[in-house]
């Protein structure tokens, strides 16, 4: 059975590219435009794992992972950073909230699905 | 950064105008030298320069003192503010709607790259499994191969057990010759039994009544042996037939034997003939799903390639953005900029500076810095493996 990851962008044609590439890879993909949007598509399905962009509008995305973490269910399930931001300042914040690994964009499909790779679920 | 404050304009001195027009000439030169850096931005800025000069250059002009300056210093800054709450906005508009049409063109392109790779997958998928039991064309025509390998072998050992029969037949032959050579003996026995009662007919004729009796027993010795030589000849003639049917059907198995070896020799080069006609087909089949796989590895890199490019367009949307949202305060800072004037008579000039913050505040690519400082830097690479950070 295929794997499902959320993607987390506030960006469709992010959306798509991460898209592709998961889907290429035989991962089954759920969307979620900003951090509310997908906070509200966390309703008890298997994630096993999570690519999260930083800066959105409504709820950015070290907001949605600290929130997402504190959901009992998705405790364990790894999140990927996948952002523009290269500051250390806020890679901080990312390993903070709970992030397990920081991807800058523009990224290699291979180099994003080695990181999935490395950290989904099992 | 320093303040100029011109509590006075009538007290403006000639010399101060210079600087002001080096700023208009400075000001059109940012206009060409900047607008590819920062475009829109940038046009804002030396219209605002622009404006400045020419007020300050009309109000040496009308350099007399008193109120009369002061209410067109006023109607300036008033002109100014209507200005920016006329144009920003408008600029606004476009910049937004260029970047969405922008953002959903992208989605839309990287919608059809998803189609074609699906596609491609597809047809990989199709022509290297192509059977409705998923097995390859090649596996079919190696199976076939072998079941008609078999065809061949069972006819082939047919044919052997045939030739084994013929050559039984065969030897029935040399059985009925010795059969035939053994009632020819029965019949010369019978003719030499003959010859011996014969004799012993006339010896017992010449004894007389003594040999009456004798004469008896030649004469029934005699009868057995013309009995023995018919049984002879009728043992030779059936033996002739037997071996008269021996003989034909012997030839006839032969014609036929002969005839199945030109039939299966034909079969099998007719077989191999078909075979080779299909591996013909088949390699070629193999050959073009193998090209068709590589060209797809091909474009798959391709895409790949094209799915790094396409992330480009979040980047420009971000920076554009974030200039935007700066332009968007650029109303409220003429309006206080004026505030200030009416509310202390001191003429300040604006401060790129507090714009410039603010916009830097909104920076999320370290391009972006860098280019705020003036610098021109190509396209980032794409993030390679080793400069992804685990926690």
């Amino acid at each position: 059975m295929a794997k499902t990851i959320m993607v987390v962008d506030d960006s469709a044609s992010l959306r798509q590219v991460v898209g592709i590439a998961l889907k290429g890879a035989g991962y089954e993909v759920i969307e979620g435009r900003d951090g509310v949007d997908a906070l509200s598509k966390c309703t008890g399905q298997k994630i096993h794992l999570v690519v999260c962009d930083v800066n959105m509008p409504n709820m950015d995305g070290i907001t949605f992972v600290k929130q997402f973490k504190q959901l009992p269910l998705y405790k364990f399930t790894p999140v990927i950073m996948l952002t523009t931001e290269s500051a250390e300042g806020k890679k901080e914040e990312g390993k903070a909230a709970g992030a397990k690994a920081w991807v800058v964009k523009p990224f290699k499909p291979e180099v994003l699905l080695g990181a999935v790779a490395k950290l989904v679920l099992p | 950064m320093r303040w100029h404050s011109v509590k006075n304009p009538g007290l403006i001195d000639s010399k101060i105008l210079v600087p002001f027009a080096f700023a208009g000439a400075g000001s059109l030169g940012t206009i060409v030298a900047g607008w590819s850096a920062w475009g829109w931005y940038t046009l804002i800025w030396a219209a605002l320069l622009l404006g400045a000069a020419f007020w300050l250059t009309r109000a040496s002009g009308f350099a007399t003192g008193g109120s009369g300056e002061a209410a067109m210093i006023d109607d300036y800054l008033a002109a100014r503010e209507r200005f920016g709450d006329a144009v920003l906005p408008v600029w606004c508009r476009h910049i937004e709607n260029s970047r969405v049409q922008m953002e959903e063109a992208v989605s839309d392109l990287a919608a059809r790259f998803s189609n074609i790779v699906d596609k491609l997958d597809n047809a990989v998928h199709v022509s290297s499994a192509d059977c409705a039991g998923g097995a390859s064309i090649t596996d079919v025509f190696s199976h076939s191969e072998t079941r008609l390998g078999s065809v061949v072998s069972s006819m082939k050992s047919a044919m052997s057990s045939k030739q084994a029969m013929l050559a039984q037949i065969k030897d029935l032959e040399r059985f009925t010759r010795e059969l035939r050579g053994m009632a020819e003996g029965v019949a010369s026995i019978a003719a030499q039994t003959n010859l011996l009662a014969l004799n012993a007919a006339i010896e017992a004729a010449r004894a007389g009544p003594a040999g009456r009796g004798f004469a008896v027993v030649a004469q029934e010795v005699r009868q057995l042996s013309m009995r023995s030589a018919d049984t002879g000849k009728e043992i030779t003639n059936r033996v002739g037939l037997i071996s008269s049917a021996i003989l034909a059907a012997s030839q006839a198995a032969e014609h036929s034997s002969e005839a199945e070896d030109k039939s299966m020799q034909s079969a099998e080069g007719m077989i191999e003939a078909v075979l080779n006609e299909f591996r013909g087909i088949t390699d070629a089949l193999v050959e073009q799903s193998e090209q068709l796989k590589q060209n797809s590895v091909a474009i798959q890199g391709e895409v790949g390639e094209a799915l790094v490019q396409l992330q480009f367009q979040d980047r420009v949307s971000q920076v554009m953005a974030h200039v935007r949202h700066n332009m968007e305060q650029l109303p409220a800072l003429l309006r206080e900029n004026r505030d200030l004037y009416a509310a202390s008579g001191a003429l300040a000039p604006l401060d790129p500076d507090r714009l410039l913050h603010e916009l830097q505040k909104t920076y999320a690519m370290a391009e972006e810095h860098a280019v705020h400082s003036g610098a021109r830097l190509a396209a980032p690479a794409a993030t390679e493996a080793d400069e992804i950070t685990f926690f």
